[in-house]
């Protein structure tokens, strides 16, 4: 393909590579998984950026084709060789910055997160990510209205745990 | 008091300091990597599948077998059968490649499952289509081989000599069903357990998806 497309290309996703870093460490639990998924989706939105029209934004653009990946494409490898808590490299919490209730809330939460479904973590995901409800539901496929049922249950879901 | 989700959402600005970094040559070499994605592993197997059943088919025709079905009286049945077995066959192929060409990553997640479960599906109904044809095939060729064969007068009259005619026959057929049933239930949990691995997840999440709008 055209050299000049894919320096394009790979530039835009330097830049914005957070977004994709961040669906790794969601849907991952260890560093090999967390590549694996980073390449994948790589893959995925280099082969849909001719398509790409700019009609969008680059970065809602790619919410889309990683969360895609991570929840209809990617097939988690087999290997599951737990080197080390991998929520200590990403999820990193610096002890000194919080309180002891809230990094243990943190800690509760992100757990919580961890053991939720694809679609509910998508959800959680996009929530966190200050996407509005519109997007959400369209880049799900499922309505506004429904989208907000179900993102207020699992608020409710995430409250309820902090607050037995 | 700060609402604790309020604090994920801060705490989730802050994590991506944290976040790993790859450099543009990293990101470069990712690109000319090869995908390992369901849908390539659909549609590979799915290659092998319109492969293994057309060769199945061609292996099955040749001269010998010709007069043999000339023999037996069968053979204006069996060219039916094979011309509508490959014309079938286009139309499956056409039909596959379609829907493939429907699959866009960039399409909603809900969407997507569903365009990628009917590529499947197609396949599914092809391979359940040969193994009728499979089905036919065996009970032309065991009725031309019982009515016209070189030992069906053997057969007959040891059927006779039987006593019991009719027990004879719902022996024969019972016994051909059964293996029929067995063939096709071996098929079936290959098909069960291959598309089982590949599909299990896929499936939940469209299922997911299909409940939050009821």
């Amino acid at each position: 393909m055209n050299k000049e497309l894919e320096h394009k290309f790979v530039t835009e996703l330097e830049t914005h590579q957070n977004i994709v870093h961040k669906v790794c460490s969601l849907y991952t639990s260890d560093p090999d998984a967390h590549n694996d998924l980073f390449q994948e989706i790589t893959i995925q939105l280099w082969k849909a950026y001719p398509k790409f029209r700019g009609d969008s934004k680059f970065s809602t653009w790619m919410y889309r084709v990683a969360l895609n990946t991570a929840i209809t494409l990617y097939r988690k490898s087999k290997r599951r060789v737990p080197t080390q808590n991998f929520d200590s490299v990403i999820f990193k919490i610096k002890a000194d910055e919080y309180d002891a209730t809230e990094e243990q809330q943190l800690k509760l939460m992100y757990n919580a997160i961890r053991q939720l479904g694809d679609i509910d973590k998508a959800l959680v995901f996009l929530y966190l990510e200050e996407k509005d409800y519109a997007e959400i539901a369209s880049t799900l496929g499922i309505s506004e209205v429904n989208a907000r049922v179900k993102m207020n249950r699992i608020k409710t879901k995430l409250r309820t745990i902090l607050n037995p | 008091m700060m609402d604790e989700l309020d604090l994920l959402k801060k705490d989730w600005k802050r994590k991506e300091e944290s976040l790993p970094k790859l450099s543009y040559d990293e990101i470069y070499q990712m690109t000319w990597k090869k995908s390992s994605s369901i849908v390539k592993w659909i549609f590979y197997i799915s290659i092998i599948e319109f492969v293994f059943w057309a060769v199945l088919n061609l292996l099955s025709y040749d001269k010998e077998s010709l007069a043999q079905e000339k023999e037996w009286h069968i053979f204006e049945f069996s060219t039916v059968l094979t011309i509508v077995n490959y014309v079938v066959l286009v139309f499956f192929i056409y039909k596959f490649y379609r829907n493939y060409r429907q699959i866009e990553v960039t399409d909603s997640a809900s969407n997507l499952l569903k365009s990628i479960l009917r590529v499947k599906r197609t396949v599914t109904q092809y391979v359940w289509f040969n193994i009728a044809i499979f089905c036919i095939s065996l009970g032309m060729f065991l009725y031309g081989s019982l009515t016209f064969g070189k030992e069906s007068e053997q057969i007959q009259a040891a059927a006779s000599d039987a006593g019991n005619e009719t027990l004879f026959w719902i022996m024969v057929v019972g016994t051909i069903v059964v293996v029929i049933a067995v063939i096709v239930s071996l098929i079936w949990l290959f098909y069960k357990l291959l598309y089982g691995i590949l599909l299990n997840r896929l499936r939940a999440n469209y299922r997911e998806l299909k409940r939050l709008e009821v």
